[in-house]
């Protein structure tokens, strides 16, 4: 169970957290790779449906942030 | 070019290569501890070595330092060189015990205990530093010694000057053997041996000569500190050369003396922190613990020196107690000469302890010793008041000395409290609230450009013109024009903006070039023909993620026609390149893996355009700042997200279809509400930028409530300069004044506003592309302090009408009392009225010059005399005003009885009931917005709970709203004085204009669009805008009749209608389902 890593798809907004998300980049910081970004115009543009989408294809968790 | 092979791969190097080196650009991993990019190899450490065999025989050799010959064949990983290197490990660790490299190693060969006895050294004499050094043009360390008593030193084993304690040998040795301490305690004569300081991080941290000044700056390029590069000092180094992909850098780049021809200058050149050193009872340059404000805005912030935790310096515990000390280089003649107040600093600390609170959680304990607290910023009063119920303490005291604990790293301060009782306070750090002050080179440059100060250093300006220098073309915005905080100097900017732009309005537009139209290519109904352009951004990105394996693997997706790698994407012939490939291969969709969208997408879909497609046909993967920059010790794993990111964008990009974006002519006219000083500034401001401009205004006079006020705090009547205002504006050709009237109907959007306004009973219908609300404050009508029961009990306004009309009363009068905040930092009008203390100080200045003998009283609760007008209050209290202060629960009590008005309060010192007799009492009473729901309903933008518009942005948009084309100036935003009033006005014609030059407006091709089939109108899209973008369609139309319908002006591709849509009948462009799906289902998770 220690060994097992969540597989997880973020929608990120496009004026915050993707900024931060590039940010975090420039800045070098480590992060584990399985997580894949899906830049949306705000979160207001978040719909459950991509929230299900994501864990239909198998991710183990979502995550939105804006 | 040699070709070679290792581990059976044919592989290919230049003449005078080395093995490594080669072994390197293919990926192939061979260890080392002393090799060096920019070094010559020296075969130091062994732990390169690999198999070479040469047709005949095989042998050992060192791969960094043995040059390639044709034909020869390296094994770099059979089992006799893993032993060879196995015994290096064991020799190094026995050595070198306690080494986390050679730990890794040892674990990595599997390597428990060295079978050799250990010893206790941390230096491999791989001889890395003495390389370096030499590179540096120094050579001051060597190896010495033979044989078991070599090692790294200095001749003669002495300290020595040749260092120059540059640090390079310690940025290079593997093991951590040579550090900054050991640099300056064996080998430097240099006493200051310290890191760069980083000024971004006010010297908390430590910075390379070569270096992006911070995260954000703009451009975002690395710069060589010539100060400190050692190459400017020795002529040697040069090392970034070697690391650079692309030949930037040039260290033989002079300075050179740009010449511009330019018809005005906007000075904003800011301020410096005080520099609290010189305070010796304060300690600050002694004690870790003591601060300064704009360290602990770095210490609390997520990209500062400690990532955002809060620590105290002298042993990164987590302090328990910190405090703010407030006006420190501040309202201070005593011990530096700023005796101007800072404007900002009582705000900053209130944010500081509250985000410290939040940080450390709420016990940590944030106390913040004050003289008056000046929070008269919009919603400023609420945050302070927020703080208080947060636990922060304010204490009303001026402390003198730091005394530091002895045995401790706390500090201990006495304070008398407001009680007279003496205290005594242990804290774990203290920040000192340092004041903004002109640094002496702005100083220098004023001098030079002969332009004239104030007392403190800022620019002289005056209230009708505060923005203009003494010198005439030359304006000034910002800290430098007065100590002010962000919104305050974004308004002056715009303002400065619109001064330059009058009187440089006619030549508008003469020497800007028009960029060539590219016809653009029709692909609609065509099948995706995908091109993928991965970017291997130098090193960034092909250093981790394997560059050529993503592109080949992008080859294989569907669609994709072609695919190939860039070293940099961005570089001009690349993008010519692109353009080329898109032409001849005749792709109809392109995705670029490179960098983030952010700051590059507007870049290539420029190359689309070039290329002839819609630049919508385009998306990125972000396989740098999301992929190879976070996850570079995982390069398989990168490298695996980079070709899923590169799906998942090629999965979109084949449903992107091409957008248009609507073109919309911007109305040439503008509308201004409200003819009192800002709103005549702003309109006088656009007229002289040679646009038409109609001032609609409720009253039968333009001025507002200018006409109420004596004289401004320089000494102006404000009568004269109203005048002049007046008569600029009737004047004007571009202005058309309509008095008497109001705004009945409004319609239309940015760029084509149609209002309605009734003047005297008649209707006429305006035109407009702009509009700009200036509707004004007016004084609080109360009943208040016996208000309205004597004729001598009278408000601000009306003893400046009595000045004005030179009432005799008011020489006669023997006792004046003056009260503050009638109506203002209240439970119900829970905001400062900015304006009245310096208001009732010059009026009791104004009173004193009219008679010296009157005793004048003023009760307060804070003096707020921001900035320069501090000096008012000082000269007030010279002059023998008396200042008493009161507090909420205990407010002044105002009798009428037999003919006389009675004022009792209590006095703060004494703590006693004080009775005045005044002859006259001026009641300071709060300014209120002429609140006007129908204008916000009209326009679509929200008021406050105190009735004042809000604007776009607190900080960054103060005279604009988020509907586009609407502006907005003077008290409708927030009580302010008129030269505040008089910048925002001009702010506001400043943003107008930026509409209003560009003539066309280009919507974005990424809006939301109904489709009316679906639209069952239930007006959800219409309610839940922001922007006011969606609406019904008339119920009388021909078509779609009740449907809601979303104009592509005001939209701004949010996409909350589409999520919030009940019948999926929005769709937003650019990010519709199908394409978020699409991207969705292109995740692999293998």
């Amino acid at each position: 169970m220690s060994e097992w890593e969540p597989k997880i798809v973020s929608f990120l907004c496009n004026w915050c957290s993707y900024g931060a998300a590039d940010l975090a980049g420039v800045s070098r910081m480590e992060y584990p790779p399985n997580i894949r970004v899906v830049r949306i115009p705000c979160t207001g543009r978040m719909s459950p449906k991509f929230a299900l989408a994501a864990l239909r294809e198998g991710a183990d968790a979502v995550w939105v942030s804006g | 070019m040699i070709t070679f092979k290792i581990n059976g791969q044919t592989v290919q190097g230049e003449e005078g290569q080395y093995v490594l080196q080669v072994a390197q650009k293919y990926g192939i991993e061979i260890p080392t501890l002393c090799h060096h990019k920019a070094l010559e190899p020296a075969g130091m450490c062994r732990l390169c070595t690999v198999e070479m065999f040469d047709g005949r025989r095989s042998r050992f050799v060192t791969a960094c330092n043995y040059p390639i010959w044709e034909g020869m064949e390296i094994n770099t990983d059979t089992e006799s060189v893993h032993q060879g290197r196995k015994l290096i490990v064991e020799l190094l660790m026995a050595r070198c015990p306690e080494v986390p490299i050679l730990q890794k190693l040892g674990k990595k060969y599997g390597i428990e205990k060295p079978r050799f006895r250990a010893e206790d050294d941390t230096c491999i004499l791989c001889g890395l530093c003495v390389r370096m050094c030499e590179r540096m043009g120094n050579s001051a360390i060597e190896l010495t010694g033979r044989g078991v008593e070599m090692k790294v030193d200095t001749p003669f084993h002495t300290q020595t000057d040749v260092c120059l304690a540059c640090g390079a040998c310690a940025s290079v040795c593997p093991t951590g053997h040579i550090t900054l301490d050991k640099i300056r305690d064996e080998i430097t004569k240099k006493k200051n041996v310290h890191l760069i300081p980083s000024e971004y991080d006010m010297g908390l941290k430590g910075r390379k000569p070569v270096y992006v000044p911070y995260a954000q700056a703009v451009p975002n390029t690395p710069a060589i500190d010539r100060d400190v590069c050692v190459h400017f000092k020795t002529g040697g180094c040069q090392v970034c050369t070697e690391f650079c992909g692309v030949n930037a850098i040039n260290h033989n780049m002079e300075d050179e003396i740009v010449e511009l021809e330019v018809g005005s200058i906007i000075l904003a050149p800011g301020f410096q922190p005080f520099d609290p050193s010189k305070f010796d009872s304060y300690g600050y340059a002694n004690h870790p613990n003591v601060i300064t404000s704009m360290e602990m805005e770095r210490l609390l912030s997520a990209s500062g020196p400690t990532g955002g935790h809060l620590v105290r310096l002298s042993d990164h515990k987590d302090p328990k107690k910190i405090a703010w000390f407030q006006c420190v280089g501040s309202r201070d003649l005593n011990r530096c000469d700023n005796s101007y107040c800072s404007s900002v600093c009582c705000m900053y600390a209130i944010k500081e302890a509250v985000i410290a609170k939040e940080h450390a959680g709420d016990s940590l304990d944030c106390a913040i010793f004050y003289m008056d607290m000046r929070t008269h910023g919009k919603d400023f009063e609420r945050f302070y008041n927020g703080a208080k119920e947060k636990g922060v303490r304010f204490v009303r005291s001026r402390v003198h000395t730091i005394d530091p604990v002895h045995g401790s790293d706390d500090l201990s301060v006495r304070y008398v409290n407001d009680d007279g009782s003496l205290q005594e306070e242990k804290f774990d750090m203290i920040v000192l609230s340092v004041g903004l002050e002109t640094s002496p080179e702005v100083v220098q440059m004023a001098k030079k450009l002969g332009i004239e100060l104030t007392e403190g250093n800022f620019c002289k300006t005056s209230t009708f013109e505060p923005v203009a220098t003494s010198k005439p073309g030359i304006f000034v915005c910002g800290a430098f024009q007065g100590p002010k905080d962000i919104p305050q100097s974004v308004v002056d900017s715009s303002a400065a903006a619109a001064a330059a732009g009058e009187i440089l309005a006619p030549g508008r537009n003469t020497t800007t070039k028009q960029p060539v139209k590219i016809d653009e290519v029709n692909v609609m109904g065509e099948r995706p023909r995908i091109g993928v352009f991965v970017c291997r951004c130098g090193i960034n990105i092909a250093g981790v993620v394997d560059v050529p394996s993503v592109a080949e693997y992008a080859a294989t997706l569907p669609f994709v026609e072609y695919a190939t790698d860039n070293l940099y994407s961005c570089a001009q012939d690349t993008q010519d390149t692109m353009t080329q490939i898109i032409k001849q291969k005749k792709l109809n969709r392109v995705v670029v893996a490179a960098c983030t969208p952010k700051t590059h997408e507007p870049l290539f879909q420029e190359t689309l355009i070039n290329a002839g497609l819609n630049k919508y046909l385009f998306e990125m993967a972000n396989i740098r700042n999301h992929d190879s920059w976070v996850h570079k010790n995982n390069p398989e794993l990168a490298t695996q997200k980079a070709k899923d990111l590169v799906r998942m964008a090629v999965n979109k990009v084949g449903l992107m279809q091409p957008l248009q974006e609507a073109e919309l002519e911007v109305n040439q006219a503008a509308l201004v509400i409200g003819g009192g000083i800002s709103g005549m500034t702003a309109a006088r401001s656009l007229a002289r930028q040679g646009y038409e401009t109609h001032i609609i205004e409720r009253g039968e006079r333009l001025g507002g409530q200018a006409h109420n006020l004596y004289k401004t705090i320089s000494g102006d009547l404000v009568a004269d300069k109203l005048a002049e205002l007046v008569a600029d504006v009737e004047q004007s050709k571009n202005i058309n004044v309509h008095l008497n009237s109001e705004l009945t109907a409004l319609d239309g959007f940015v760029g084509s506003f149609k209002s309605t306004v009734s003047s005297n009973g008649s209707q006429k219908e305006i035109v407009h592309g702009v509009a700009v609300i200036a509707t004004g404050g007016a004084p609080l009508q109360t009943e208040e302090y016996c208000y309205g029961q004597d004729a001598r009990i009278m408000t601000s306004l009306e003893l400046d009408q009595r000045m004005k009309a030179d009432d005799p009363a008011l020489a006669a009068a023997k006792t004046a009392v003056f009260i503050q905040c009638v109506g203002s930092r209240e439970p119900q009008r829970p905001y400062c009225s900015r304006v009245c203390c310096t208001h009732s100080i010059d009026n009791a200045l104004e009173l004193k010059k009219r008679n010296p003998d009157m005793n004048i009283y003023i009760l307060y609760r804070d003096i707020r005399t921001y900035g320069e007008r501090e000096y008012l209050y000082k000269e007030a209290r010279g002059r023998g005003i008396i200042f008493i202060r009161y507090d909420l629960e205990n407010k002044p009590q105002v009798e009428v009885a037999d003919g006389r008005i009675q004022v009792t309060v209590t006095d703060h010192v004494l703590g006693l009931p004080v009775a005045i007799e005044p002859d006259l009492l001026s009641l300071a009473t709060a300014v209120v917005p002429n609140r006007d729901d129908k204008l916000a309903q009209f326009f679509k933008v929200p008021l406050n709970d105190d009735g004042f518009f809000v604007e776009k942005h607190a900080k960054l948009g103060p005279s604009e709203f988020a509907t586009d084309g609407v502006f907005l100036c003077g008290l409708a935003h927030y009580p302010k004085p008129i030269d505040e009033a008089v910048v925002q006005g001009r702010a506001a014609a400043s943003r107008a204009v930026t509409l209003l030059a560009r003539e066309k407006i280009k919507t974005s091709g990424q809006v939301a669009q109904v489709d009316p089939m679906m639209c069952s109108s239930c007006g959800v899209c219409v309610s839940i805008c922001p922007y006011s973008a969606p609406s019904f369609i008339p119920a009388d139309a021909r078509m779609h009749a009740g449907k809601a319908q979303i104009n592509a002006v005001l939209c701004k591709g949010c996409g909350l209608c589409v999520a919030s849509c009940r019948s999926g009948a929005i769709h937003l462009k650019g990010f519709d389902n199908d394409q978020i799906f699409a991207q969705i289902s292109a995740v692999s998770w293998e």
